[in-house]
């Protein structure tokens, strides 16, 4: 499904991730759950996903 | 038959013009499917009724060889670029670009990306062009083409109204824009505090740089995950409206307010300068005229109940500006007001040099008025008067040109400024001399006072 919709520009994922952190009261959720699963990644409560350690 | 050389980054939706002018545009399978679930929505239909998406008709697929379906769409006169648009221009072709984004997201549309070359100018009234970036959202997705436009309207936007600095270089230079990373760098002190910056600018660079390894598709499913939302999208693009709709530029004083009341004609000579344009424009219908240093649009306006359009450019953004929203106020429909300068005109661009193209490649004029602008050029510019007329043959259009003699006060002060002698080549008697190697001259008429003349010329 993600794969069809990602179209023939780069949407940054910077510029992404923003999206769900200006879009006011109906993204405060959103923008919790995200930084929720990064504090615990940090805490290493929670493993980090695979595509946090870049590849070379 | 030529594609379009500028139509190649989206894939599955390809712009033509045939021989008769159509514009035409072949879609993939893939592009067939999304055109199925936009075409019948009430938002298509509202945007294009309301005059800020161009129609389109279904000509079928055999209409192109290798397209499972050819759209043909309305003509623009003039496709022109956001670095040839005024402060206010480029101001509301990106409420345009909002605009039509929002009413899309009522119905679960969306726009693919976020560039302002999707949007063009008829007359003064922005319209959206880029059909083929319409398609239906899936929830969960954020808007692709927020960072594109950010890059092109917000930024350059911001510059302009926060450090009066023109972006028209700047996007001129570079066909992606400006970067988060660049405009964070140039705005400063309380610029940081202004609305729209903490978040769109210091945040986005921050983030930009932070996340700059990771996929987009890995970051799409972590929003999802986290319930990212189409209202999210939809506050989104109602708070970047809010933003962009507040952006005021000051502009400086503009050497040339009030030019014309300034003395430098007396009335009759204003009045015979009009009827000999009025009388040129009434003598048939013309496609496209140009008015090269439009200044404040008199003379456009004459011309423009004779022709189809007409592009007024001048080099003084401030006028421009003013123009245009004069004109927008006034309901004049055929008029574009553009930035331009002929001695460092809109280039080639992008891909090949042809992915943005010249002026005169995308807007061929019939007819021309050089009214008080020669010697700017000429003078000013140091363009040699065979070197000014060889460009203005190839136009191949009718033109009506003024010359100001070397004694005319405008000419003269010009003259002025350069060392003695640099431009003893500017005399009456070899402007025509070099007039006749090119042009028949249809009518000539010595302005009252005595020191300009005005010619009805055509390519010989």
């Amino acid at each position: 499904m993600f794969a069809l919709l990602l179209g023939y520009i780069d949407p940054g994922s910077g510029s992404m991730l923003l999206q769900a952190l200006l879009g006011g009261s109906a993204a405060i959720a959103v923008a919790a759950k995200l930084y929720w699963r990064r504090i615990l990644t940090v805490l290493r409560i929670r493993k980090p996903q695979q595509s946090e350690q870049p590849k070379h | 038959m030529t594609a379009d050389p500028g139509s190649f980054r989206d894939p599955d939706s390809q712009l033509h013009v045939d021989d008769q002018g159509r514009v035409l545009r072949a879609l993939t399978p893939r592009a067939v499917e999304r055109w199925d679930a936009v075409e019948p929505s009430a938002a298509l239909r509202e945007l294009v009724e309301t005059g800020r998406i161009v129609r389109s008709t279904r000509l079928g697929a055999g209409a192109l060889p290798g397209a499972a379906e050819v759209l043909e769409h309305e003509r623009i006169p003039a496709i022109t670029y956001p670095y040839e648009w005024s402060f206010s221009m480029l101001r509301d072709a990106a409420l345009l670009e909002l605009d039509v984004l929002r009413r899309l997201l009522d119905d679960g549309l969306i726009l693919s990306d976020g560039t302002l070359y999707n949007v063009a100018f008829r007359g003064p009234r922005p319209v959206f062009i880029d059909v083929g970036s319409l398609r239906p959202a899936d929830s969960g997705e954020p808007w692709a083409g927020y960072r594109q436009f950010c890059m092109q309207a917000l930024f350059p936007l911001m510059l302009q109204a926060f450090r009066g600095v023109s972006p028209r270089p700047w996007l001129r230079g570079a066909i992606e824009g400006i970067t988060p990373a660049e405009v964070r760098a140039l705005l400063r002190g309380r610029d940081l505090l202004r609305r729209g910056v903490p978040g769109h600018v210091v945040l986005h660079a921050r983030l930009e740089r932070r996340e700059a390894r990771r996929r987009p598709g890995e970051v799409r499913k972590e929003l999802a995950k986290a319930g990212f939302s189409a209202e999210i999208v939809k506050a989104n693009a109602d708070r970047l409206r809010r933003l962009v709709a507040r952006l005021r530029w000051s502009p400086p004083a503009s050497p040339w307010d009030g030019y014309h009341e300034a003395g430098v004609y007396d009335d009759a000579a204003h009045e015979r300068k009009q009827a000999f344009v009025s009388e040129v424009a009434a003598t048939r219908r013309w496609t496209m005229a140009w008015d090269v240093g439009c200044h404040d649009g008199r003379y456009s306006r004459i011309v423009a109940p004779h022709a189809g359009s007409v592009i007024a450019f001048d080099t003084d953004e401030p006028t421009v500006d003013r123009l245009y929203r004069e004109l927008r106020d006034e309901d004049v429909e055929n008029v574009l007001p553009l930035v331009h300068d002929l001695a460092d005109p809109s280039p080639g661009l992008g891909w090949g040099l042809r992915e943005r193209r010249p002026l005169a490649d995308r807007a061929r004029p019939d007819l021309v008025l050089m009214l008080a602008v020669i010697h700017h050029l000429a003078i000013g510019r140091s363009i040699p008067l065979p070197a000014l007329l060889d460009w203005l043959r190839d136009l191949g259009a009718t033109a009506v040109v003024e010359f100001p003699h070397p004694e005319d006060p405008m000419a003269a002060s010009l003259i002025g400024r350069k060392d003695p002698g640099t431009h003893d080549a500017y005399t009456l008697e070899a402007f025509e001399a070099e007039v006749a190697r090119r042009f028949t001259v249809e009518r000539r008429e010595l302005l009252p006072g005595g020191t300009r003349t005005l010619y009805l010329v055509t390519p010989t």
